[in-house]
């Protein structure tokens, strides 16, 4: 098999065999795993559990020390364009000097190549981006003045903006209200209803069966995956979270 | 002034100016980038490299420089490499690799000068810069490397920004963060070379931070941030050129460093916004409010207690119930047009109603259970 060859075509995520390591201690351990298209999957596990080195790993932030990951059959560095990446919003220093425009152009960076400038064009997309996030308002404020969600619409619609085919969110509800956690949610439930394939590390098990219709459960090793439906029950809940964890919501 | 002091102050304000423009363009992404510390190993680290080109090529610009940078690169290799292969924290990395260079460098520079004789001397001025030495040759190499900082800049711009907001992402977005990390520390290498004669190896982290930090609490754009903060440091670089001309015994590098963390304090303290002033006024503003909204909680109080919304206290009797005196909170809520001053006859004192929006003020924070 040659690297152009298509591997795995009909997954929007393949992984096999991956493995990662800090300091010979293993944070992901022989992970296989297939995300068909189409699906809004969360990602679920302890601390620990290596949630943000999966996706890390996946979009070749973070060496693995086996394992290959295909997107819509193709290595990263070839679909480039078909993924969009939301990382933590604790990841960058928010009082960096740019306007919530500013940085959703960032996201169109990958696409303009060397020495363009972003121009109308772009700066259209973004506004339409920021428009998604209903965020339109505040493309001209300092991204410092914005409050933890409307930061984290901005870091969502830097990845909009990619017009990508899967988009994979690590922790978008952490820290924010209820009101932008439910704006996020519909947004999201939007992309994959219009096709798109939505990733979302999160940690909130209550609300996993509402917003999600997939499932991976992870914790050092894959637990589980498949349909919530299938996946989120007591026996694998206890397996990736020990005896700590009391089933909310009843049975699936 | 004889023709040729004139010459002179040109070159020295002509050079000031280009280490100014240069120290505060590209310290803004050091600032950015949490690196300012960086700024300070590959300056100090300089001095080895500098007596390494004078052993060399003697007092040549070119040389000079180029060691000073490769210096510099070696510098900022070793920090790359004692955070990979130690358990040492990145403060503690940063610490040693300066010592040890400034160290190697400062054994050499005696020893140079033990052996060199007179011609020698001026290798110590690159410690703490010596304005009044330089020559045209000089000026020319710092422009030319100042420009040529200034143009790469200008080419890796976007990839510049998006790397100091955000690297990891403007990896997944396959830029080249890796080299643009390795400019970013290249040109921060060559600010340095152009303010060695000037300023000195010591004080150079200063032009490198100061203007950048006076210039972010301005502005709130990455653009008008570099452009402000290289106008920042050419008013600090002249300023200090002009001054101590003027004046007798007075150094130029350190003059110009003092003019530049100068505009960074008052910047700190004044800038809207963000300055430490407007900050202390603002929460004076806020805790004025609070309190006359608490004197407007306990006039609602005693009414109530009096079982009339509008019964009319009496000044020493809302102080009483409120534990502290109240007088100037009741004329600034009388000023607001929150509390009304009534007369209650047949008694003189002065009493206190709420007004309707008095009331709606209170509704903002609800009532006591």
């Amino acid at each position: 098999m040659t690297g152009t060859d298509l591997h795995e075509p009909h997954f929007a995520l393949h992984v096999e065999d991956l493995t990662v390591a800090y300091r010979h201690a293993p944070v992901l351990w022989d992970i296989d795993l297939d995300v068909p298209p189409g699906v809004m999957c969360a990602v679920v596990g302890p601390n620990g559990a290596g949630k943000s080195t999966l996706l890390k790993a996946a979009l070749g932030l973070v060496p693995p020390v086996a394992g290959h990951v295909r997107f819509f059959g193709l290595p990263y560095a070839k679909a480039r364009q078909r993924v969009g990446y939301v990382p933590q919003r604790s990841t960058v220093d928010w009082d960096f000097p740019a306007t919530a425009l500013d940085v959703v152009l960032m996201g169109l960076y990958g696409r303009l190549g060397w020495f363009r400038r972003p121009g109308k064009a772009e700066r259209a997309q973004a506004l339409a981006a920021l428009e998604a996030v209903a965020m339109a308002d505040f493309a001209a404020r300092p991204i410092a003045d914005l409050s933890g969600g409307q930061q984290q619409r901005v870091f969502i619609a830097r990845a909009l903006v990619q017009q990508a085919d899967l988009y994979i969110l690590d922790e978008p509800m952490a820290g924010v209200d209820a009101v932008t956690e439910a704006a996020i949610v519909a947004l999201l439930k939007g992309l994959r209803d219009s096709g798109r394939t939505v990733i979302v590390v999160h940690h909130d098990l209550q609300t996993v069966q509402r917003y999600f219709d997939w499932l991976v459960m992870l914790n050092i090793r894959v637990i589980a995956q498949g349909p919530v439906s299938e996946v989120y029950t007591p026996e694998n809940l206890r397996r990736a979270f020990g005896g700590r964890v009391a089933l909310i919501g009843g049975e699936a | 002034m004889t023709p040729g002091l004139d010459h002179t102050l040109g070159i020295v304000a002509l050079g000031a100016a280009v280490l100014g423009a240069t120290g505060g363009m590209l310290g803004s992404f050091a600032v950015l980038r949490r690196q300012s510390l960086l700024g300070d190993v590959l300056a100090h680290a300089a001095l080895p490299g500098l007596c390494l080109g004078w052993l060399v090529a003697g007092r040549s610009v070119v040389p000079l420089m180029t060691g000073a940078l490769l210096a510099g690169g070696l510098a900022a290799l070793s920090v790359l490499a004692v955070g990979r292969f130690t358990r040492l924290k990145p403060d503690a990395a940063l610490g040693i690799v300066l010592s040890v260079f400034f160290a190697a460098g400062v054994v050499m520079l005696s020893h140079v000068q033990a052996v060199g004789g007179a011609g020698a001397a001026g290798l110590s001025a690159f410690l703490f810069g010596q304005a009044a030495a330089m020559l045209q040759a000089d000026l020319v190499a710092m422009a030319v490397v100042g420009g040529g900082a200034a143009v790469l800049v200008a080419l890796f711009w976007k990839e510049i920004a998006a790397v100091c907001f955000d690297a990891p992402y403007a990896r997944a977005l396959g830029l080249p963060v890796g080299a643009i990390e390795a400019l970013l520390t290249l040109l921060m290498a060559m600010a340095i070379v152009v303010g060695l004669q000037m300023v000195g190896v010591v004080l150079m982290t200063a032009m490198l931070i100061a203007p950048a930090v006076a210039a972010r609490v301005w502005v709130s754009r990455l653009a008008p941030m570099v452009g402000l903060a290289a106008v920042f440091g050419v008013v600090a670089g002249v300023g200090g050129a002009v001054l101590s001309a003027g004046a007798r015994g007075l150094a130029t590098g350190p003059v110009v460093v003092l003019i530049a963390t100068g505009i960074a304090t008052v910047s700190l303290l004044l800038a809207p916004g963000r300055g430490v002033v407007w900050r202390l006024v603002r929460n004076r503003r806020l805790a004025a409010r609070l309190e006359g909204l608490r004197v407007l909680d306990t006039l609602r109080a005693v009414a109530q207690a009096h079982g009339d919304p509008d019964y009319p206290a009496q000044t020493g009797m809302i102080a009483a119930a409120h534990g502290l005196p109240v007088d100037r909170q009741l004329r600034q809520l009388q000023a607001e047009g929150l509390v009304a001053a009534v007369c209650h006859p047949p008694e003189a004192a002065q009493h206190w109603v709420l007004t309707p929006e008095g009331r709606a003020r209170l509704a903002m924070v609800g009532e006591k259970a």
